[in-house]
């Protein structure tokens, strides 16, 4: 058996430990071969699982590789986020420049760090969310869906790597409340995935929820790639409150969770996705 | 905030990788029942296991096990595990071999068994009853398992705790190849309160003498199960009911998993009194601390 590795299990898009969306983050996987990366991720069981290795571009400050239990992924943006935060913790890089440059299967990816009450929030850029020609389903473009009044933009299947239909509703009472007929979100096109959002009442909070059963997730907890294509979708139709360029996310709260997603849309109208990040365990793997 | 000791352990495995996951909490004091629900939903594991200070006469320590959703009484991977790391925790000593064990389900001895490096350990499961078989089951249990080429022994419901409908295959390879019929054993498994479809294969495998794949199809969900510690276990007293046990002295090893990307070895033994102790070994993957608030 090789030498034990660093790793950690962190909390991604957590005001506080266990709010979030958990990720394992396995440090110094020089060594690992793809089959071991693989079977680890399976493993673990969790939505995604990176493994940290020296950077192959310059000027890259380290390199990851994200896997989920079934396959690798080019990019994600919660694991994004979450090793970003574990290469600060790590001392791998300091951040201190405001930025850091992380290396993935995808290419070379910014990622911006804040400091806020003694806290790291990392935040990466979205890939640029496109609004698909793809038309509704009739059941999606009702007055009413699933016992809830729409809201005032059109259903939209959007494009930011993974696809996404995106459904306004009337209220964030009415996003909470929601219970919808999954194996008709199953049989969306593009995947089978739908997020729903409503502005809570002083208009501060976007009120999310994500069901993916297309992909065997009934309903996640925290989505940095549906949240980034909500908040291209609410920019492109002039739907952020006050003009503003950020806003913050919750999601995950009828599933036991309370997550908090960041947005920000900079000038050239590129998201940003970002959170809190807790290293909930920290320990060695054996594998 | 405070830490507490984790560990995240691979049961029923002779590698890392090969069996059933469990996450462990070996000193579990402080905290309550929603805290743990909240601690076992978040890690995402099939199960996680909270350990406490013994409060019964004669018990080694006391455990609390929960799944995602909800706490379970009984489950034989978890309490295997959670043997594994209270003896590498040091939290206790076997007296003549044994452990016992305190939870929801009673006060349960695990045998602990040492050759060299390699350490078995194995429950007493409690004792399974037959429910019934197809002979009296009729068409709608023959119907809900034509995607199994069926072997000698009829299909049989038994009942550990949990029920689970055990059906042998023909042999070993058409075992491995079954396609399972997913509408038809949630269906069978709602209709007969049971958790789905244990389907196993008598055979002559390179270490072992039973193959086996447990298909779950009821309220607890709808996949595979890589290692089924409770499952097996009412195999095995089926198996010695029907006089059919294989191996030598009431004891086989089970190969399950492989289908599902795991390769796990259970060791079933059916003592001179009849009871069923299911068993295996367990390799530390994660060695840490959880911070949780």
């Amino acid at each position: 058996m090789s030498q034990p590795r660093r790793f950690l299990q962190v909390d991604v898009f957590a005001p506080r430990p266990g709010a979030g969306n958990p990720l394992a983050v396995v440090h110094d996987a020089a060594g690992m071969d793809d089959a071991a990366m693989q079977a680890f991720a399976r493993w673990t069981n969790l939505s995604e699982t990176v493994f940290f290795l020296p950077p192959a571009s310059a000027g890259a400050d380290y390199r990851i590789r994200i896997f989920t239990p079934r396959m690798e992924l080019p990019f994600a943006g919660h694991p994004s986020v979450g090793a970003a935060w574990a290469a600060l913790d790590a001392g791998i890089a300091d951040g201190a420049s405001g930025q850091l440059l992380q290396e993935c299967a995808a290419g070379l990816l910014p990622v911006r760090i804040s400091r806020r009450a003694g806290l790291l929030l990392p935040a990466v850029r979205s890939p640029r969310a496109r609004a698909q020609a793809q038309p509704a389903p009739d059941w999606l473009r009702a007055p009413r869906v699933f016992d809830a009044g729409r809201g005032a933009l059109a259903p939209q299947l959007w494009d930011n790597g993974p696809q996404w239909w995106l459904l306004e509703l009337e209220s964030a009472a009415a996003v909470r409340a929601l219970q919808p007929d999954l194996a008709r979100i199953e049989a969306l096109p593009g995947g089978g995935k739908l997020a729903v959002f409503a502005w809570d009442p002083a208009g501060q909070v976007l009120v999310v929820r994500a069901f993916a059963p297309g992909v065997g997730i009934p309903e996640d907890p925290a989505t940095g790639s549906v949240n980034a294509s909500i908040a291209a979708c609410l920019h492109q139709a002039g739907r952020l409150p006050g003009g503003r360029s950020h806003y913050r996310a919750s999601q995950g709260r009828e599933i036991g969770r309370d997550a908090v997603l960041e947005l920000e849309i900079d000038g050239e109208g590129e998201v940003w996705v970002g959170g809190q990040v807790h290293a909930v365990i920290r320990g060695a793997v054996d594998w | 905030m405070a830490l507490r000791p984790y560990v995240l352990v691979d049961v029923f495995a002779d590698r890392p990788g090969a069996g059933n996951p469990l996450a462990v909490l070996p000193d579990a004091r402080g905290l309550d029942d929603a805290a743990m629900q909240a601690i076992a939903r978040w890690t995402r594991l099939p199960e996680t296991t909270f350990v406490f200070p013994p409060t019964r006469p004669g018990a080694s320590y006391a455990i609390r096990m929960f799944s995602p959703r909800r706490e379970v009484p009984f489950a034989g991977h978890p309490s295997v595990g959670t043997a594994h790391v209270v003896l590498e925790a040091g939290l206790a000593q076997p007296q003549d071999g044994l452990l016992v064990q305190e939870g929801i389900a009673g006060l349960l001895p695990l045998r602990v068994d040492q050759a060299g490096d390699a350490r078995t350990i194995a429950i007493r499961t409690p004792r399974a009853q037959l429910v019934e078989t197809a002979d009296a089951g009729g068409s709608r249990l023959l119907e809900a398992l034509d995607w199994l080429p069926l072997g000698q022994l009829p299909p049989a419901l038994m009942d550990g705790g949990r029920r689970w409908w055990l059906a042998e295959a023909v042999d070993e390879a058409s075992l491995r190849a079954a396609q399972p019929d997913w509408e038809a054993i949630s269906g069978l498994a709602r209709a007969t309160g049971s958790m789905g479809v244990l389907a196993y294969a008598r055979c002559h495998g390179r270490d072992y003498q039973v193959a086996a794949r447990a298909f779950v199809g009821g309220a607890a969900g709808m996949f595979e199960d890589a290692a089924s510690g409770a499952a097996n276990a009412t195999l095995a007293a089926w198996l010695a009911l029907r006089d059919a046990l294989p191996g030598k002295g009431g004891r086989y090893r089970v190969s399950q998993g492989r289908e599902v990307g795991h390769d796990a070895r259970l060791d079933m033994h059916v003592d001179a009194e009849g009871e069923v102790w299911s068993g295996g070994q367990v390799v530390s993957v994660v060695r840490g601390q959880i911070d949780w608030p």
